[in-house]
């Protein structure tokens, strides 16, 4: 079995070597020529870089912290009021940042914060503000998300126990909560961090001037304004650097927590004043996720809608984002399945290390950020072929890297699960291939198939950062194009614009996960 | 002595009043429950414990009401079949805990947790995590905090049921002695009528909400009636 895994898993590994070490191999070669090593382009005597890694940094610090810390409040809020009326519907509303474009998110913060927005912040918004509130609108949802199951594997044993000996509110976060919140911070802070210094868009629309720009973007503007690909290289090896360093802590820190997961009914706290401080906490989260949102819609609905429709360039525009994000879906998800079932396979016979290196080989992009690859790729391809004129294998490549780190998550557990418990059946019975795939994998596996397919085809959907590389007005998509739209202060336009690309998204979300997951709960 | 009185219990999806509970134990006395799952016999130490509240009737222990005392005020220590332990602190920690959970200790109070842990065989492990102990050993770990604690009620929520035979009779017999040295009331929940034959003079059969018998436990496991007991032990 593991022989059959390894012929489509081993080519899948060789075409993900290809398309990230070739373009690594074409920086570092680049490197070494003179007049593209770091010493020919006095890096650490060169201001503009020094500021960009500082301000890189430095945002996704701030942005870490505003979007952590408050989590921490509003997901034990969450865990502590499980009878809290539309908890589900609000939950909900915490998990739709993670399918909303970040061009789409920029919208929505400029709609409240903007000079005509609820909360005009002015010309303030634009720099650290602006780029620290849309990674909080982000973020904060994320790690809520993450958090709240820690809570909630809490036994409730422990909180019974903790009630008989008398602890009080301060020793039963001490002896039972903080223990495990040490447990799951380090991993989510570094997450958050990694995702906050690697964001493309939002920093490029929000921030972008001299004063606040990180190095993804800083890389882009040495591609697409300076025409300087000695500096796009320091700065993607840079970037490259951090990555791994924050990567290599993340595998060191992230451990189980220690507590064994049982099934456990959320704790519910007593206390009239502290259900109100949590109801408080909540109340204000919803805000901050949902205003945005509101906002935008609201603002679209005002908007120049039939001008902005009657453009022929928009619609050309939203077949190649649908083309693109389902072309980049099904690729992942094809490339994930194979690794994952080989993964599986080395698992059931004992070979953990093996299978972990597998994944692992999966989630490079979490090392080498896709704006890396895509400037190797440009590096590498450019003396040869016109890029621009391999705008979509490039693009659907790429985002479909992008996307595997999320298909191994969502179908892994499956996977493995599904061949520790049946594979021996299914040898039994001689259920392989095709058959095995229709009465088994199929009908087991569709619900996390779904869903992975749909969060890749919209997060390739949104992509604002190979497409900006690559793209043109013709080649465009809707979240180039509401980019241009805004670089040509065409507010309105690029606000209606975003909500159809926000429709779209949800549209292709709803419709790929129920249609390709059922809505029977198949695999239970 | 422990006095249950016409304790009445319903879950939210149950019709009101569908558990009704009465019962009494006698000082130095471990009573067993058994019955079939979802009887309601977890729920029955859960109310005692006060983890959920009553709906109507009476808790006396020595003849003094327990139902306006918070959980931490009564007079009972629970042990679970898991998770008795926290899994970060040492055993010595977990113990101390039993006493002040700010872990300020007085020196006749060190003592104390020193004298529970050398009781339970347990001193040369005290810098030990629950993670390095066998089942066995961590359920002691739960037996010497109940002995800092000095509760006149002991509750055991099938404690043991995840230990084997030997180790089970071995634990089920230092309850018996724990409860005779600090003179305390036990009710011991398990699934196996066997338990109930080492630790208790007396069994009680809880069906369906209800003390359905009571009896001396040889007695009872032999009795005919009623029919649930017969279906439940597996016996014609």
């Amino acid at each position: 079995m593991t022989t059959s895994h390894a012929i489509p898993a081993g080519l899948v590994l060789a075409l993900l070597a290809l398309l990230v070490l070739a373009p690594m191999a074409g920086l570092f070669h680049l490197s070494a020529l003179p007049g593209y090593q770091a010493a020919d382009l006095r890096i650490w005597e060169n201001a503009y870089l020094r500021r960009v890694v500082y301000f890189s940094l430095w945002q996704a610090l701030l942005s870490t912290l505003f979007s952590v810390l408050p989590a921490i409040l509003v997901a034990r809020a969450f865990a502590m009021q499980p009878d809290l009326p539309l908890r589900r519907l609000l939950l909900g509303l915490f998990a739709l940042p993670l399918v909303v474009p970040a061009v789409v998110v920029v919208m929505a913060v400029v709609s409240v914060y903007g000079s005509d927005g609820w909360l005009p912040l002015g010309r303030s918004l634009y720099g650290i503000n602006g780029i620290l509130l849309a990674h909080v609108f982000f973020n904060l949802p994320l790690a809520v998300r993450l958090l709240l199951p820690q809570w909630q594997a809490i036994p409730q044993h422990h909180w019974q126990l903790g009630e008989q000996l008398g602890m009080n509110g301060l020793q039963r976060f001490r002896f039972i909560e903080w223990p495990m919140l040490r447990e799951a911070l380090p991993g989510v802070l570094l997450l958050v961090f990694m995702l906050c210094l690697t964001s493309f868009a939002v920093v490029l629309t929000l921030g972008g001037g001299p004063r606040s720009t990180t190095i993804e973007v800083a890389i882009y503007q040495s591609l697409r304004f300076d025409f300087d690909p000695a500096k796009a290289v320091v700065l993607a090896l840079l970037q490259l650097g951090l990555c791994m360093l924050v990567a290599m802590l993340t595998l060191k820190l992230q451990r189980m927590p220690e507590v064994e997961i049982a099934i456990s009914t959320p704790h519910r706290n007593r206390t009239n004043l502290f259900r109100w401080f949590n109801l408080g906490i909540i109340l204000l989260a919803t805000l901050y996720v949902g205003m945005p949102l509101l906002s935008l819609l609201i603002d679209a609905l005002r908007g120049p809608i039939g001008e902005t429709l009657g453009d022929l360039r928009l619609w050309q525009a939203l077949i190649n984002t649908l083309l693109i994000g389902l072309s980049a879906a099904l690729l992942s998800v094809t490339a994930g399945w194979f690794l994952l079932q080989y993964s599986a396979s080395l698992a059931r016979e004992g070979r953990s290390k093996a299978a972990k290196l597998v994944d692992l080989a999966g989630s490079i992009v979490y090392v080498v950020p896709p704006l890396v690859i895509a400037t190797g790729l440009f590096v590498l391809l450019s003396p040869h072929v016109d890029v621009f004129d391999w705008v979509y294998p490039i693009v659907i490549a790429i985002n479909a890297l992008m996307g595997l780190p999320f298909v191994i998550r969502c179908l892994g557990p499956a996977i493995r699960q599904n061949q520790a418990r049946y594979h021996r059946l299914c040898l039994g019975l001689a259920l392989q291939g095709w058959n095995r795939f229709r009465h088994v994998e199929w009908p087991l596996l569709r619900r996390p198939l779904g869903l992975a397919i749909a969060l890749v085809a919209v997060l390739a959907m949104g992509d604002l950062g190979v497409i900006a590389l690559f793209g043109s007005t013709q080649s465009s998509t809707l979240a180039l194009m509401i980019y241009h739209q805004l670089g040509a202060y065409l507010v309105a336009k690029a606000t209606v614009t975003a909500v159809l690309l926000l429709l779209l998204c949800l549209g292709v979300f709803v419709f790929v996960e129920r249609f390709i997951g059922g809505k029977s709960d198949a695999g239970n | 002595m422990l006095e249950i009185e016409g304790l009445e219990f319903a879950y939210p999806s149950q019709p009101a009043s569908s558990m009704r509970f009465d019962l009494t134990v006698d000082d130095g006395e471990v009573l067993s429950l058994i019955g079939p799952s979802g009887s309601g016999k977890s729920t029955l130490l859960s109310l005692i414990a006060g983890f959920l509240p009553a709906g109507a009737g009476n808790i006396l222990v020595d003849g003094k009401p327990l139902h306006a005392l918070a959980v931490a005020e009564r007079p009972v220590s629970i042990v679970f079949q898991q998770h008795n332990l926290f899994p970060h602190l040492d055993l010595y920690t977990n113990v101390a805990l039993g006493i002040d959970p700010s872990l300020r200790l007085a020196p006749a109070q060190v003592e104390s947790v020193r004298e529970a842990l050398v009781r339970l065989g347990l001193e040369p492990l005290q810098g030990r995590k629950p993670g390095e102990l066998s089942g066995g050993q961590r359920q002691r770990v739960a037996l010497a905090r109940v002995l800092v604690r000095r509760r006149k009620i002991l509750l055991l929520d099938e404690a043991f049921a995840a230990l084997g035979p030997a180790l089970r009779a071995e634990l089920i017999e230092l309850v018996k002695a724990l409860v005779r040295e600090q003179e305390m009331t036990a009710l011991l929940v398990s699934h196996q009528p066997g338990d109930a034959l080492i630790a208790s003079k007396r069994t009680a059969f809880i069906c369906e909400g209800r003390v359905a018998a009571l009896a001396p436990t040889a007695q009872l496991l032999t009795e005919s009636e009623p029919p649930q007991l017969r279906e439940y032990l597996g016996s014609q």
